[in-house]
């Protein structure tokens, strides 16, 4: 199993953009960057959240396409819309439980993530991948994340009901399965962990 | 599931059937009970006959996928409601003009493509215009009574106009299957050097779907214009097989219609649809993203897709009633962030966190 | 006359920065390109590995360079968007001579090259040889660093060289040199990943250095534990095991109270520091009063933090510390690293794999840059300018008498106080913007309106540009060759990838015809960057830096040379003080003790608030050139106030909100961005922008006695609202000055 694949692990982000900037280099659709990078609340973390396209094994964008314009390769590499078929409604970004899909009004087109084709088909690394400076996004092989991350390599997500799979892989501590997505909000507990006047406050517990 | 794409197969083909019963009635009384029809026409017409089952069929089975269906009936409704019909006829010409006339929104991806397009679609059309209501026998021309060089063009049987064999009407008229050839040829030629060219392009495209009805195009026009030549210039030389070669290319062409690229010329009218479905979205309530509190899509949409997506067994409910489709795709993005980085909290905590507050998770 | 010759709005009209959006050739993907050359980015110190696509003379693209073993392709927003530079509007393409109320107006290089050197003369025989000074700048080749240096000492025959990495590397430098003998980081980056424990002091290392966050992030993943040290939250902090937010100018305090601690609980190698060290007493007594609860004042945290830090530091197995200019921008700047790598040595752990020090160079070649002999008190080879055995060397390689070579000259802020005060009358710049880089702008400015001659070799007009009598038009990185030498003490190849468009000429050309000019052609007959680096070995033989075995074809084959390499066949030394050999004559390191003390001005009842200032990762140094890239710019167009919710409450202040961030000197009047991230006392304003929203408006013109850096991270300001600028600065771009 030396085939390469993507790793993203979402914690790992710093937000620097360069996935971004390099993303309009990718010659599918040079010009355009279709990576997401969210800064999550700036006001209360520094947290970030990179977004490529899951690939995933049965596509919810392709499902919800009036146009039937959404394609899986051979590969597994879910692609851009068609653009003889794409008929811009929109339906597959609203519908992408990871939010990939753009809509392209100058263009009425929906326009994603390919995983660079035209770089992965032939051999090369994703633009997004080989440029991130903090490993958050990583483009290799399995046998190489295993030897080198602490965490495991999953690809199995829930959205309420409805259970996903994936060609992307997710690095997740090892007791973890899959991730459950709902409606998560910053800072788990009702204290905010990220407010530097939080931690200045006085002692720690226990400490002395 | 079986039953149900069974239900939807004799569903289509009785649209088909429909369809090409049709073209079939309309060929006999449009040719004056075959009176103008030219029986060596015969094959293409079966061809014809059968993309028009074809057509029929395809267009029914994709009607019958739920987000189509949706899209399908929403746009009608919207479009002939009554009060909004004169503005949605006028908003029509309008759209048809920039997307189907000009077809400016392939001009914006790029302009090669766009000439390319325009160039092949047009040919195409304007090849359309003429063979068909000629092999059809819905157009047949005569010489008039009183001059030998005055023709007169009748359209169903009826005349519509006269023209002199020496004018500029007459050289277009008997001309426009070559002018229509070297448009589909240019269009052809600047869709190859792009497709040679363009790594992007490269790199997604497939021979069947990409290829293929290039080469079809090709084909049809090149056979086309050397019967033009051996007319013209060869004394007829190999008239008869170039004949034979040109309707080999247009039979297969009219089969391959319902089911490769070309498909999508009846497939993009759904184009115009979904203009009206968007403008109708714009000015009705929006729907709020249960996260963030921003509005990010037309409620009617959300709800249509929630329709469509228990038509297709996706199960978005969340507990508490909420539902994942309510969740904008930025709040989607950061909820999945948030998740991954959640599942790491609780090895990666920092120290003064942990100490700060000794029950975090 | 050294004052902008017609209205800065209207040379900005003119000059830029503008900002480049679209690739030379266009967002096509059917080019193939002519070559792909393998080269660096010439944006910081990583100094990272990357391919440019060339076709027809422009760079059209890049390619990432995944072989490069730094680096293996990964790039920060700034090294993907570098190319962007080239065939950029806002190039200069001709020498421009100041024309009075007109602008700036094209002239031969004749011309400009006879003025250059006749002013040179002129100033040199009205006033003597030092009153014409020359600045350089770190993100010059190696080559080049070299050459300003010679040119200075043989051509110009001034003592008053200096470069601007004395804004940058110097505290580092003298720390690491005072203690551990070598002024360089101790160790390739490939020794961090096998670290246990990591202190990182003063580096926002997500956006000053990205490239580093991997092999965090690789340590880590290796179980090692992370100790942050920053007034803000920055995105390693977010995740370190450790994030302490000390207050700026309190890290001594930290790092002191550690050492406390370790020493309390018994985690020092004490036969390590018998035997390879000096200084241990004095140290142990100066921390003896630095108890947890008395270092936590004055590092203005909680005690429980620096005792934690000890406890994951001072017993590891191995270890690796980082600092940056965090700690180094103070006037107490040497004495903060020093007792940082205090910490280092009072466990033993450097010199082997997986424990070491390392500091992160800023600039370009922030490394090479200060070894090569641009710098005010030093020769090439990093040595020292009053040695009588050093001067006698370069004289000899330089064929000139020793007595010929002036002394040591004035450091950067001294070198503009001089100016200010009259007794510098002419200046040449090379590669260097202080208008924007410099403390205390407006005292830069009237020192520039002083000078009868300002001359400036750019290839863009910098802010400082507007105030030259003539720029000269250079070169682009990409347009000439030569070395730099990285973070880690690796000397690099930069190769040519294009040809300087027009009439620019490449900068060692013009350094070599002026030199020609002043009668020393004979001295500069190089007919390409290549003999300079030959001669620059010689000159480095037998020094610290010694670059002697290095040859162009080994850099570039072996991916790199680590200095010291002093024989040809030597391989290089990626790490330092193995076998505890230290770089001092007695080989072994000196302990150096270390008192805090405050900050030369400390917040008070008038100024309030602790302002400090940094980077952000899409822009590099004073944004001469990142502010002209618009893929950079969209990305944080302009600075930000960074000020915490409960500061902000009291001054009414809300996200967004126009603020004026003044202090005694200057004001700067930009966004608040309200972010719980940062220390409640602290504000952070970014340094990239000029004018009415430049950083150094505010900041204080002190520095550090021993190594001469200014105090940029700590001085005191009054934040308060204001409504929106409206003048003519505020009305231009956002990469020009302008607010949005």
């Amino acid at each position: 199993m030396n085939e390469m694949e993507f790793f993203i692990d979402h914690s790992r982000c710093i937000g620097c953009r360069a996935c971004m900037q390099a993303c309009e280099e990718c010659d599918t659709h040079r010009g355009a960057s279709m990576i997401h990078l969210e800064t999550i609340m700036r006001a209360d973390s520094v947290q970030t959240a990179p977004q490529v396209c899951m690939h995933c094994e049965e596509p919810i964008c392709a499902q919800v396409c009036p146009a039937d314009a959404i394609k899986k390769t051979a590969d597994g590499i879910v692609q851009s819309s068609l653009k003889p078929r794409c008929i811009g409604c929109s339906n597959c970004v609203l519908a992408c439980p990871f939010g990939v899909p753009k809509y392209k009004a100058e263009i009425n087109q929906m326009m994603k993530c390919d995983m660079c084709y035209d770089r992965t088909s032939i051999g090369k690394g994703p633009m997004c991948a080989t440029v991130c400076p903090s490993g958050a996004l990583a483009f290799t092989t399995r046998e190489q994340i295993e030897r080198t991350r602490q965490g495991v390599a999953i690809r199995e997500w829930s959205f309420g009901g409805e259970v996903v799979k994936t060609k992307v892989n997710v690095l997740v501590p090892r007791h973890v399965h899959r991730i459950d997505v709902s409606v998560e909000q910053l800072g788990m507990t009702s204290t905010d962990e990220y407010d530097v006047a939080n931690l200045l406050m006085g002692e720690p517990n226990g400490r002395k | 599931m079986k039953a149900r794409w069974n239900s939807d197969v004799v569903h289509a083909a009785c649209w088909g059937l429909l369809v090409a019963g049709i073209l079939l009635l309309a060929i006999y009384f449009g040719s004056g009970r075959l009176r103008h029809f030219d029986a060596a026409l015969v094959p293409y017409t079966g061809a014809a006959v059968f993309a028009a089952f074809g057509c029929g069929y395809r267009f029914a089975m994709w009607l019958r996928r739920p987000p189509t269906r949706s899209y399908w009936f929403s746009g009608w409704r919207i479009f002939f409601r009554p009060s909004r019909l004169p503005a949605n006829i006028a908003r029509l010409l309008q759209l048809l003009f920039n997307d189907f006339l000009e077809q400016r929104f392939i001009e914006k991806r790029s302009k090669l493509r766009w000439a390319a397009h325009w160039l092949i679609a047009w040919g195409c059309i304007l090849a359309a215009a003429v063979t068909f209501p000629l092999s059809f026998g819905w157009v047949h021309f005569q010489n008039a009574p009183h001059d030998q060089h005055v023709y007169r063009a009748f359209f169903f049987g009826q005349q519509v106009f006269t023209f002199h064999l020496g004018g500029m009407v007459a050289l277009l008229t008997f001309n426009i299957l070559d002018i229509s050839a070297v448009m589909v040829l240019t269009g052809v030629a600047l869709s190859l050097w792009r497709r040679a060219r363009d790594r992007g392009a490269i790199a997604v495209q497939q021979f069947a779907q990409d290829m293929m009805p290039l080469l079809m195009l090709f084909a049809i026009s090149i056979t086309g214009l050397f019967l033009t030549a051996s007319t013209h210039l060869l004394h007829g030389l190999n008239y008869g097989f170039l004949s034979m070669m040109h309707a080999v290319t247009v039979i297969f062409a009219l089969l391959y219609l319902p089911f490769g690229k070309f498909f999508h010329i009846f497939q993009r009218s759904a184009q115009l649809g979904v203009q009206f479905y968007k403008d109708e979205g714009q000015k009705g309530e929006q729907a709020r993203c249960i996260r963030c509190g921003e509005a990010f899509a037309s409620q009617m949409h959300v709800n249509d897709l929630k329709n469509v997506q228990s038509d297709l067994n996706i199960h978005y409910e969340l507990p508490q009633g909420r539902h994942y489709q309510e969740v904008c795709p930025v709040c989607r993005r950061k909820s999945i962030a948030l998740a991954q980085d959640g599942t790491w909290r609780e090895l990666r905590t920092p120290e003064t966190t942990r100490t700060l507050w000794p029950d975090h998770p | 006359m050294a004052r902008p010759p017609v209205s800065i709005p209207e040379i900005v009209r003119q000059f830029g920065p503008t900002l480049n959006r679209i690739p030379a050739n266009g967002w096509k993907a059917d080019q193939e390109p002519d070559r792909i050359v393998k080269t660096h980015c010439c944006f910081c110190g990583q100094q990272c590995g990357i391919q440019l696509k060339v076709k027809d003379n422009k760079v059209i693209g890049f390619e990432p360079w995944e072989d490069f073993p730094f680096n293996q392709g990964r790039l920060c927003p700034k090294g993907v968007k570098r190319y962007m530079q080239d065939e950029h509007p806002d190039r200069l393409k001709n020498p421009l001579l100041r024309k009075e109320g007109a602008g700036f107006a094209p002239v031969s290089w004749d011309a400009a090259l006879d003025k250059t050197a006749g002013e040179i003369r002129r100033i040199q025989q009205s006033y003597g040889n030092d009153a014409f000074a020359l600045l350089g700048g770190a993100s010059l080749t190696n080559e080049k660093a070299y050459l300003m240096g010679k040119f200075a000492r043989v051509a110009v025959r001034t003592a008053n060289i200096d470069y601007n990495g004395r804004l940058c590397m110097v505290s580092a430098a003298a720390a690491s040199k005072k203690i551990l003998g070598i002024d360089r980081s101790a160790n390739p980056w490939s020794d961090i990943p096998k670290a246990k424990a990591i202190l990182v002091a003063g580096s926002n290392v997500a956006e000053c250095s990205p490239i580093t966050t991997h092999y965090l992030w690789q340590a880590r993943e290796n179980g090692a534990k992370l100790i942050v040290l920053d007034p803000r939250m920055t995105p390693i902090a977010r995740n370190a095991d450790l994030f302490i937010p000390v207050r700026s100018g309190g890290d001594i305090g930290v790092f002191n109270g550690m050492l406390h601690v370790m020493i309390e609980r018994g985690w020092i190698n004490r036969e390590f520091i018998a035997r390879h060290t000096t200084g241990w007493e004095q140290v142990e007594e100066v921390i003896r009063k630095y108890t947890p609860e008395y270092a936590a004042k004055i590092a203005g945290v909680p005690a429980s933090m620096i005792v934690r830090a000890a406890e994951i530091w001072g017993p590891a197995e191995t270890s690796f510390l980082l600092h940056a200019r965090g700690i180094e921008h103070h006037s107490k700047g040497v004495e903060n690293c020093m007792a940082a790598i205090n910490l280092v040595a009072a466990t033993g752990r450097i010199g082997r794999e997986g424990c070491g020090y390392a500091m992160i160079t800023g600039q370009g070649n922030g490394q090479g840059g200060r070894e090569q002999g641009q710098k005010c008190d030093q020769l090439p080879g990093a040595r020292d300018i009053e040695n009588p055995e050093h001067r006698a060397h370069i004289a000899k390689v330089w064929g000139v008498p020793e007595e010929s070579i002036p002394h040591k000259g004035l450091s950067m802020v001294k070198l503009f106080e001089a100016i200010h005060d009259g007794q510098i009358k002419g200046l040449l710049s090379i590669c260097s913007n202080p208008m924007v880089s410099l403390p205390n702008n407006a005292y830069v400015r009237e020192a520039l309106e002083k000078l009868e001659f300002f001359g400036v070799i750019d290839f863009f007009m910098s802010e400082t540009a507007h105030y030259a009598d003539l720029v000269l038009a250079g070169s682009l990185m990409e347009e000439d060759e030569g070395t730099t030498t990285n973070v880690e003490g690796r000397c690099i190849r930069h190769r040519k990838v294009v040809e300087p468009p027009a009439n620019a000429r490449v900068d060692w050309k013009i350094i070599c015809d002026l030199a020609a000019r002043l009668d020393h052609a004979e001295k500069f007959s190089y007919n390409s960057p290549r003999e300079i680096f030959e001669e620059l070995r010689r000159a480095s033989q037998g020094g610290v830096a010694d670059y002697y075995g290095m040859t162009w074809e080994r850099i570039e084959q072996e991916n790199g040379v680590f200095w010291p390499c002093p024989e040809p066949g030597h391989p290089g030394t990626p790490r330092l003080y193995e076998g505890n050999k230290f770089g001092h004559p007695d080989g072994k390191a000196h302990f150096q003790p270390v008192e805090w003390r405050p900050a030369a001005e400390e917040p008070d009842s008038e100024y309030p608030i602790v302002l400090t200032t940094g980077r952000v990762v899409s822009q590099y140094l004073s944004g001469a050139q990142t502010r002209r890239i618009g893929a950079l710019v969209d990305q944080y167009p302009q600075p930000l106030c960074e000020i915490h919710p409960l500061l902000a409450g009291k001054m009414g202040i809300a996200e967004g909100d126009f603020v004026k961030v003044e202090s005694r000197r200057g004001s700067v009047t930009v966004r608040a961005n309200v972010v719980k991230t940062i220390r409640p006392d602290t504000v952070f304003v970014p340094y990239h922008w000029p004018l009415d929203r430049a950083a150094n408006n505010c900041t204080v013109r002190v520095i550090d006695p021993v190594s001469n850096i200014p105090e940029y991270k700590i001085c005191a300001v009054r934040v308060s609202k204001v409504p929106p600028p409206q003048d003519e600065i505020a009305q231009l771009e956002v990469q020009q000055g302008g607010v949005r």
